[in-house]
């Protein structure tokens, strides 16, 4: 909580111009609805923040002086390592997104449950399916259907548009499709842990975890299918092709550079932003925008989620497991060339024996980590991520302005400058 | 395509005339009253008199009647990269003991249990019924008799059937022991049955998505979700090979309930330890939920009401249990095999009738190869399990049958009576 609440402050710093951290705050916040303060769970920073120890540091500064208008920003560049760098000020005040929606994503992960419940009478099953549901996710994917769907509509209904329900499915779907893949990735991948807890495979037969997977995958298909949309349904099992081209692609590897940086962006597309990018337009779909909007919110998805996965590739070389909640240098160790170890590659043509063998000798791991450091590919990949963040900022403002729209041009900044 | 016409060989040389004559007459139901084998239209002339109908043959005549082979060893399926990259995989497992190897075989080997007679059925199901005047011309393969989206819907039966089958076909790693062969060959061969099966599946929720009917991806989707269920009913061993449930006496089972809507799971209620319905439920989840399903989709596509829809899925559902216990069946018509499956229904009605015999079933919880299947077997042929089974199937055949009756009398019809005359005790 800490960490967000100086941001969040100055929100309301800049409206009333006069505000103390920790003294009792008006309560006219334009966009935000206030609780008093005290520690709320903190989604995109971690958990809790003192269990990150440059964030608490940073978090204790904040708190002494009067809080100013970048205190995001600052915090972010605080932290070194992960710094992806600031965004221009898209608006006047900085809003956070999750506390924006609290009312909306309250009990999303219950809804989730509930629906996987009532599709079940196994109950083995159910307690798999409904792992990963248990509320400590960031709910990232969610977050963002419901804020492009809140801005959508105001965009296209003007200030009195409320949440469609069947928006608000959309948003579980998108993470209950990002789940099935996780389910299915862990079996592939044998990984111990997820989100800080022991993942699936290592608690349960490895086909019945598939089978749990599929069967999350059948409920979403039945949820979107109740839709019914033909054009919804087009587009999110889009998704789910792509989500499965992606895994194929990251079997193989290309020869050349050049082929490999666009192999790795297009199984990025489809591993992480098809996702994010066609459940936004699925939301624009359903508040009945034209078809100009409902691009742009492909495209703010998109990019978004390039952004997003280009700071998940960096952070697998410069956080802390503890922070991640999953062991670090993963990628390297699944054999997996990301945008870091590519852009590396210019400077330390050595790597490149390494990737086509996917790091699969002895020392292969630990020596491309170092020259992955030693080289600029950490700063080359933070442009990279912050293009994209820009892209989907710029594209959010086209929206007509709101909170929501406001919002998702915070999120693209979220994104980049998230430790975990 | 060429693999077809090599399964069609591969079929002319297994066909096999038997001696004995089986005849209509141990069919009951309305099917007996009916001339199955006239050769009255011009395909479906199936079988001379005296001969046991054969399997195979009921299966390649009727592909004849719906068009090209339904098999989705397509073109388009040998030129899909993922497809190609899987080949490509697997050619590293060969060698190893990973069951996917064996899925594979068995994908393309035309065995009686072949999938590829699923999408057969579900053609033939549609054509035997028609469709609506309403239609336009654009939508029809007027040669074959069904609609192009009938037959892309075939195909989503097989991909879904398909793809649950490679993903049975994973080997659990988190097991204390995990039998023989190397232990990254294993993880690998996993990896690739994973998202070969998810390949399949994600392929038919497009091909569901661009039929643009919404119940029927819902209906579809929930025949997904009814097969990721079967592999959660009763007990399972260390591989989750299914183990029969320890039967229970009658005062002490629960009341069963019907299965009212199939949108909603099936229900649990007094299906465990009770043979037959344990059976049932067993099977309607893990094959006669699918099948049914599709054929009431079929139907559904042709723009029949829905009383219509529900005798196509009764009809395929029905089909769906009488296949598998003829499938149970098997295992007792000939020289004693090796193993045979614990789940079927000539153990089930013998355990039950002798519930002590349940100790050698728990012999099999860590694996079903430590099962004495000897003593099992000997079992089954002193009791009455065999004729209870071929009651039950007979049961399912003829309730099949009855459904069969209300199409009219056509190619397709007689072809599909043909393929159930073939698994008839």
């Amino acid at each position: 909580m800490a960490c967000l609440s100086p941001s969040r402050l100055c929100a309301r710093v800049q409206d009333k111009l006069l505000c103390q951290f920790g003294h009792k705050v008006r309560r006219q916040t334009v966009f935000v609805k206030l609780k008093p303060p005290g520690p709320t769970p903190l989604r995109i920073f971690g958990k809790t923040c003192q269990r990150v120890t440059t964030c608490g540091a940073a978090c204790g500064s904040g708190g002494v002086g009067p809080a100013a208008a970048g205190a995001v920003r600052r915090l972010a560049s605080s932290l070194q390592s992960t710094s992806t760098g600031s965004l221009p000020d898209y608006g006047t005040q900085i809003v956070d997104p999750y506390r924006l929606l609290e009312d909306d994503l309250n009990g999303i992960y219950e809804d989730i449950r509930s629906e996987l419940e009532r599709n079940t009478n196994q109950a083995e099953l159910n307690t798999i399916a409904t792992y990963y549901f248990d509320g400590q996710g960031k709910a990232l994917r969610p977050m963002v259907a419901i804020l492009m769907a809140r801005a959508v509509n105001y965009h296209v209904y003007g200030e009195n548009s409320a949440l469609l329900p069947s928006q608000r499915q959309v948003a579980m779907i998108s993470e209950m499709i990002h789940s099935a893949s996780l389910i299915h990735d862990d079996v592939i991948d044998q990984s111990d842990f997820r989100r800080g807890k022991p993942s699936v495979n290592v608690l349960w037969n490895h086909k019945k975890v598939a089978m749990a997977g599929d069967f999350i995958l059948a409920v979403a298909s039945m949820m979107i299918a109740r839709l019914r949309s033909d054009e919804v349904t087009l587009v999110l099992s889009q998704v789910v092709t792509d989500l499965v081209q992606g895994e194929f692609m990251q079997l193989g590897s290309k020869e050349t550079e050049n082929e490999r940086f666009a192999h790795y962006l297009t199984k990025t597309y489809r591993k992480t932003a098809s996702l994010i990018a066609n459940s936004v337009k699925a939301v624009a779909l359903l508040s009945g925008a034209d078809e100009a909007t409902c691009e742009l919110a492909f495209q703010y998805g998109r990019n978004l989620g390039l952004s997003f996965q280009l700071v998940d590739d960096l952070l697998d070389f410069v956080s802390s497991a503890q922070a991640m909640g999953k062991p670090t240098a993963a990628d390297l160790r699944l054999g997996l060339a990301t945008a870091p170890v590519l852009f590396a590659c210019e400077k330390y043509p050595e790597l490149n024996p390494m990737i086509m063998r996917r790091f699969q000798e002895a020392g292969d791991v630990e020596k491309a980590f170092e020259l992955v450091h030693q080289s600029r590919g950490l700063e080359q990949t933070r442009f990279l991520a912050r293009k994209h963040g820009l892209q989907a900022a710029r594209l959010a403002a086209e929206l007509a302005d709101s909170p929501y729209q406001k919002a998702l041009a915070v999120t693209t900044d979220l994104v980049l400058n998230r430790i975990k | 395509m060429s693999l077809s016409c090599l399964r069609n060989v591969a079929r002319c040389n297994m066909v096999k005339v038997s001696p004995s004559s089986v005849f209509l007459s141990k069919l009951r139901g309305p099917c007996a009253e009916r001339e199955v084998y006239t050769s009255s239209t011009q395909h479906a002339v199936v079988t001379q008199q005296n001969t046991k109908p054969d399997w195979n043959r009921a299966v390649s005549e009727a592909e004849k009647i719906v068009g090209y082979p339904t098999s989705f060893l397509s073109l388009r399926w040998v030129l899909s990269d993922e497809i190609a990259n899987v080949a490509l995989h697997l050619r590293k497992l060969v060698g190893s003991n990973h069951p996917l190897l064996k899925t594979a075989k068995n994908l393309i080997y035309n065995g009686k249990n072949n999938m590829q007679a699923w999408g057969l059925i579900v053609l033939l199901v549609s054509k035997a019924a028609g469709h609506s005047p309403e239609i336009p011309d654009m939508e029809q393969d007027k040669a074959a008799g069904v609609l192009h989206s009938q037959r892309a819907l075939a195909e989503v039966t097989e991909m879904i059937r398909t793809s649950h089958l490679v993903h049975k076909g994973l080997v659990n790693m988190n097991a204390p022991k995990i039998g023989p062969g190397d232990p990254d060959d294993m993880m690998f061969g996993n990896k690739i049955a994973l998202l070969g099966g998810d390949y399949l599946l994600a392929n038919s929720c497009s091909e569901l998505a661009n039929l643009r009917n919404q119940e029927l991806v819902e209906l579809m989707s929930s025949a997904v979700r009814d097969l990721a269920e079967a592999e959660f009913l009763g007990e399972r061993d260390e591989q989750n090979n299914p183990l029969p449930s320890r039967p229970l006496p009658e005062e002490q089972r629960e009341a069963a309930s019907e299965w009212e809507c199939v949108l909603q799971p099936l229900p649990m209620n007094g299906v465990r330890g009770c043979a037959r319905r344990e059976w049932v439920a067993r099977h309607v989840l893990a094959a006669g939920a699918l099948l049914g399903k599709s054929c009431s989709a079929a139907l559904k596509l042709a723009g029949h009401a829905s009383a219509l829809q529900t005798q196509g899925y009764l009809f395929g559902c029905h089909l769906a249990l009488a296949w598998q216990a003829f499938l149970d069946l098997e295992a007792f018509s000939g020289p004693e095999p090796r193993s045979f499956s614990l789940v079927g229904a000539p153990l089930a009605f013998t355990l039950q009738a002798r519930p002590q015999l349940y100790e050698l079933i728990e012999q099999g919880r860590r694996s079903v190869h430590d099962v004495d299947y000897h003593a099992l077997y000997q079992a089954v042929l002193e009791g009455d399990g065999i004729e209870q089974t071929k009651q039950l199937q007979r049961e399912h055949i003829s309730t099949a049958c009855e459904v069969l009756d209300s199409f009219p009398n056509c190619d397709a019809r007689t072809a599909l009576a043909n393929i159930i005359v073939a698994m008839h005790p």
